[in-house]
């Protein structure tokens, strides 16, 4: 039972930060059907952007998020202003090109990395790194918990801005119905940039938080960016509950296989890449999909 | 004779320089022949993955999972005991049975979502494959000893870039590549038409697989040494993406042309300090370029550049006026 | 008349010899100076350039009758296995190497140790300890002993704590290894041992991979087994990780070893003081008190400013002995400098024992030192006991 409490809160530790992470792709999916390939290379750059901050003037990881998120809004709208905005639009479904184009960025950004700080595998280290808390005859490590309630206070923020703002329902609209909410008068264009700004800030903000639990490198990112791949899929797409359901179920799968089962734990990538595989082929509408699925046939009965 | 070279304007570059890949170990000195063994190579990888990505318009990102799968199966029973050559059809075997498992559930998927997933399934099968006793590990395993025949395997691959070459073209001109060309196009209007899509995507993904597979059995052979880093890489699910892409997808000579552009990259990064450490900005930039502007690849650049030299001619000859009118 | 330049252009092109120099020594080699392993990597290029600097300086290195001068082509293949063998192919083929240095790290000199056999050229590794890439080719040598042995002396370092009482038996075991050759040859030295030695039991034995991520999985097990010891075979990049996520989750052993890592400066760069007590395994140490150690030391230091690590010893030691061999030899002949390998006994070595000789299967087999890290940044050698510069704590003091 203790070592049950044990897992599961680790768990719920870990979906905070998973939340955070995929956020930003949904959005990003959401207001635009495009697949975010840069994703990654976000959350390794702003990592490093971290930790450079950290390096060089002390501040903490978490404190520089107050720099590095507003500073990759930033990057994200030019992003969009230089690149993404040319692409043919799509309204069914994303389009090859804007996936192909964005895992370009992602390989640019890797370099730009790479050209910068060199392939030497960083860490950030605080004096409250190594600390942990006893709990329940097992210890939580402090940054995780950290790490925990910044993700929460990060996304209630953005549901109130999503909520109560102008901007927030607009690009919740864009996201409903996008030409019913263009026929509104919605400015999809300007929507469409602040979108991409709000995901490349939440990437940011995923990166500094990775950048407190674990080392990296700028190849950094890639099992991440599947794994909230496949929280968004299982969240199905859009929605911002979906994708705490989504990060929930991936990080109670993940803790439990390895706690309870004996799969090698060497293989606990593989669990995402499967599941991601076999909801993306079993259930394209997700868990919320499966969800109204089962519950119109209980209705037709 | 002329009528034949109008329709096929690239049959005679094409037969000089198949007639200098035979030809070149005999003048050639051993670092040339190795290039040009990975150029044939990358030209086999480049066009079968068209074969599926380019004219059935299936991006995957997978492939490096039937290089692996060819590979591991030449280098486990070359260990015991077979003779490589033997290898290479079993290995085509098992990756056209890997193709099928993945393609039955994957190919329901459409256009990214299909991508996405094929990341996921090469992901998972490295991270088993790295897992597994049998692979070695990150240690890898190595052909056993009196294996390697240098000439043999070179000919072996430039037989394999020609074959595949010319398989492709065939199918292209036959029914078969027209239900690919269809279901690129528009799959739902090619099931209306009566194309069996699922079908045609899994035929395709399996000739494919099965070409990739032999490749990498000879990879393995010239090597000697594999592991699931190497064969099992990301990075080489990427650069098999990248070749057609950048070259022109679902034409033949695309990713003939990615496959010589990027085979030559990849010696100069290997030499070049400066150049090895921009590979990625490279590779990035040449993604992002061709994907804004060109996204049918150097083929299509071409094919504008000449579709606009009259265009640009003031007063153009009487001639070529008539024809063009 | 331009036909003739053209076509000579293109004669040269294709025949393209360009012309050597005769009386140099060409020595490849390809380190993974990029990548997931650059930091040790790197460490070896300085330590191979500085060792081929010194012999240069010297006037060169005696072949026969002439003094020839050392020509080092270093190259990086970016921590990849396969650009590594294919690196290793081209400076035979053509910068036409005599010899070659091989890279750092089992799982890249793995890939590297192929291709000499295929040429017959002579290829000595100063950073693989893992006995399946020795004893295959005739052509293969390595100075780093093997891992099993590095596994074996941990074990009679622990079993000497038990006799001293510092330790009790019976002690259970978590025994986490890379899953490459080199984990595995840890992995059985350390079973190998427990097989003739009771008291001891390995309670969770696990693979990982390299460069992993998140350790916390892995770790999970570990804490749930309540071993006492905590024995580990990582790469310096997966010890900080794991060890990161380790200390965070609050776990405790009475010993605990990465293998040959732990006194790394970079390790205790990214870990503080967390590293405290760690033992390590090395092939060499800095406080090893033969005197040519503490030349080497001060003569290391002042040429690159860095204090040496086990990595740049053994580094600088490989390259030396290659140069040593063809001295030998007397020749460049690839068959000459290969039997010069085959009997060398380089004297006044700084390995430990002194003398650096090659077994059969062409892999050195020498003694191995143990350290610990103390509080203050301090690191004793704790064995052999005859070597020791100070007193093993054992088991680690809670904090």
């Amino acid at each position: 039972m203790q070592k049950f409490v044990i897992v599961a809160l680790n768990s719920l530790l870990a979906a905070g930060l998973y939340a955070t992470m995929s956020y930003g792709l949904a959005v990003i999916y959401g207001v635009m059907r495009i697949i975010n390939l840069a994703h990654a290379g976000l959350m390794m750059l702003a990592a490093y952007a971290t930790w450079a901050l950290n390096d060089r003037f002390g501040l903490d990881p978490f404190l520089s998020m107050i720099i590095v998120a507003p500073a990759f809004f930033v990057l994200g709208m030019a992003l969009y202003a230089t690149l993404i905005r040319w692409l043919p639009r799509s309204a069914a479904g994303p389009s090859m090109q804007s996936l192909l184009l964005l895992f370009g960025v992602w390989l640019v950004l890797q370099n730009l990395a790479y050209a910068i700080w060199g392939g030497d595998t960083q860490s950030i280290l605080t004096p409250y790194t190594m600390e942990s808390v006893p709990f329940l005859g097992g210890r939580l490590g402090v940054p995780q918990i950290l790490v925990f309630v910044v993700s929460i206070l990060s996304l209630v923020g953005l549901n109130l801005v999503l909520r109560r703002t102008y901007l927030g329902k607009a690009i919740r609209a864009v996201t409903q119905n996008r030409d019913a909410a263009m026929l509104s008068g919605v400015n999809a264009g300007q929507i469409a940039a602040v979108a991409f700004g709000i995901g490349t800030a939440f990437a940011a903000m995923a990166g500094s938080m990775l950048s407190t639990l674990y080392a990296f490198t700028p190849d950094f990112g890639r099992s991440f960016l599947l794994k909230a791949f496949c929280i968004i899929v299982l969240g199905g797409m859009e929605s911002f509950t979906g994708v705490a359901l989504g990060a929930l179920v991936l990080a109670f799968i993940e803790n439990f296989a390895s706690a309870y089962t004996s799969i090698p734990v060497s293989y606990q990538d593989a669990i995402s890449f499967t599941l991601l595989v076999v909801v993306l082929v079993a259930a394209p509408g997700g868990l919320p999909g499966l969800w109204r699925m089962l519950d119109r046939r209980v209705v037709a009965r | 004779m002329t009528a034949l070279l109008r329709r096929h304007p690239a049959l005679v570059p094409g037969v000089l320089f198949a007639a200098f890949l035979l030809l070149a170990p005999v003048f050639a000195q051993r670092g040339m022949l190795n290039d040009l063994w990975n150029m044939a190579f990358f030209v086999v990888l480049a066009s079968a993955w068209n074969l599926l990505g380019g004219f059935a318009g299936q991006v995957s990102l997978g492939y490096s999972a039937f290089v692996g799968i060819g590979a591991y199966t030449t280098v486990l029973l070359a260990n015991a005991g077979w003779s490589p050559w033997l290898t290479l059809p079993v290995g085509a075997a098992l990756a056209v049975a890997f193709s099928v498992a993945v393609g039955l559930p994957t190919f329901r998927l459409r256009g990214p979502y299909f991508t996405i997933a094929t990341i996921g399934v090469g992901e998972a099968v490295r991270v088993i494959a790295s897992g597994l006793e049998f692979t070695g590990g990150s240690s890898g395993l190595r052909m056993p000893q009196g294996t390697f025949d240098f000439n043999a395997n070179y000919y072996a691959m430039v037989g394999l870039a020609l074959l595949t070459l010319a398989l492709v073209a065939w199918l292209q001109k036959h029914a078969f590549g027209l239900a690919l060309e269809a279901i690129r196009q528009d799959i739902d209007a090619a099931e209306a038409l009566g194309v069996h899509s699922t079908q045609a995507k899994l035929t395709a993904h399996a000739i494919s697989a099965a070409l990739v597979a032999i490749g990498g059995g000879l990879f393995a052979t010239n090597f000697q040494y594999i592991s699931p880093g190497s064969v099992f890489d990301f990075r080489l699910s990427l650069t098999i993406v990248l070749m057609p892409i950048v070259g022109g997808m679902a034409t033949i000579t695309g990713p003939v042309l990615g496959a010589l552009l990027f085979s030559y990259l990849q010696i100069k990064l290997l030499a070049s300090p400066t150049l090895r450490d921009s590979y990625l900005f490279i590779y990035g930039g040449l993604l992002i370029v061709v994907m804004l502007f060109e996204p049918k690849g150097i083929v299509g650049l071409w094919e504008r550049l000449i579709g606009l030299r009259p265009r640009r001619r003031a007063q153009p000859p009487v001639g070529e006026a008539r024809r063009a009118s | 008349m331009v036909r003739i330049t053209w076509l000579g252009a293109l004669a040269v092109m294709l025949l393209g010899l360009p012309v050597r120099a005769q009386d140099e020594i060409r020595i490849g080699a390809v380190l993974p100076i990029t990548g997931k392993e650059s930091k040790i990597g790197g460490a070896y290029k300085q330590a191979t350039e500085l060792a081929v600097k010194e012999a240069n300086d010297a006037g060169g290195v005696q072949v026969g009758a002439k003094k020839m001068k050392v020509n080092l082509a270093l190259l990086d293949d970016t921590s990849d296995t396969a650009k590594s063998a294919q690196l290793v192919e081209q400076l035979i083929t053509q910068n036409k190497a005599h010899a070659i240095i091989g890279g750092y790290g089992s799982h890249l000199v793995q890939a590297q140790s192929v291709v000499p056999d295929r040429y017959g050229v002579p290829f000595l590794s100063g950073g693989a300890g893992a006995t399946a890439i020795f004893g295959r080719s005739k052509w293969v040598f390595g100075t780093l002993s093997p891992v099993e042995h590095l596994a074996e002396t941990q074990m009679n370092f622990l079993d000497d704590l038990v006799k001293q009482g510092k330790l009790k038996t019976p002690l259970t075991i978590a025994l986490l290894t890379e899953n490459t050759e080199h984990g595995n040859d840890y992995a059985k030295g350390v079973n190998d041992f427990i097989k003739s030695h009771p008291g001891y039991k390995v309670v969770v034995q696990e693979k990982f991979e390299l460069n992993t991520t998140d350790y916390r999985p892995l770790l999970q097990r570990v804490a749930e087994a309540k071993a006492d010891l905590f024995l580990a075979d990582s790469h310096l990049e997966d010890f900080i990780a794991m060890h990161r996520t380790y200390t965070q989750m609050g776990l405790k052993h009475q010993m605990l070893t990465h293998g040959a890592r732990g006194s790394d400066a970079a390790a205790r760069k990214a870990l503080g003081p967390a590293t405290d007590y760690v033992f390590a395994s090395g092939w060499w140490s800095d406080l090893l008190p033969y005197p040519q150690v503490k030349e080497f030391k001060d003569r290391y230091k002042a040429a690159t400013g860095t204090d040496p690590q086990w990595y740049n010893a053994m580094g600088y030691e490989t390259v030396r002995a290659l140069l040593a061999a063809i001295s030998k030899a007397g020749s460049l002949e690839p068959e000459k400098i290969r039997a010069a390998l085959v009997g060398l006994k380089m004297e006044k070595s700084i390995v430990p024992g002194q003398v650096l000789t090659f077994t059969k299967t062409g892999q050195a087999d020498l003694p191995f030192v143990v350290t610990q890290n103390k509080p203050g940044g301090k690191v004793d050698l704790v064995w052999p006991k005859d070597a020791k510069t100070g007193e093993p704590v054992a088991p680690i003091p809670a904090k």
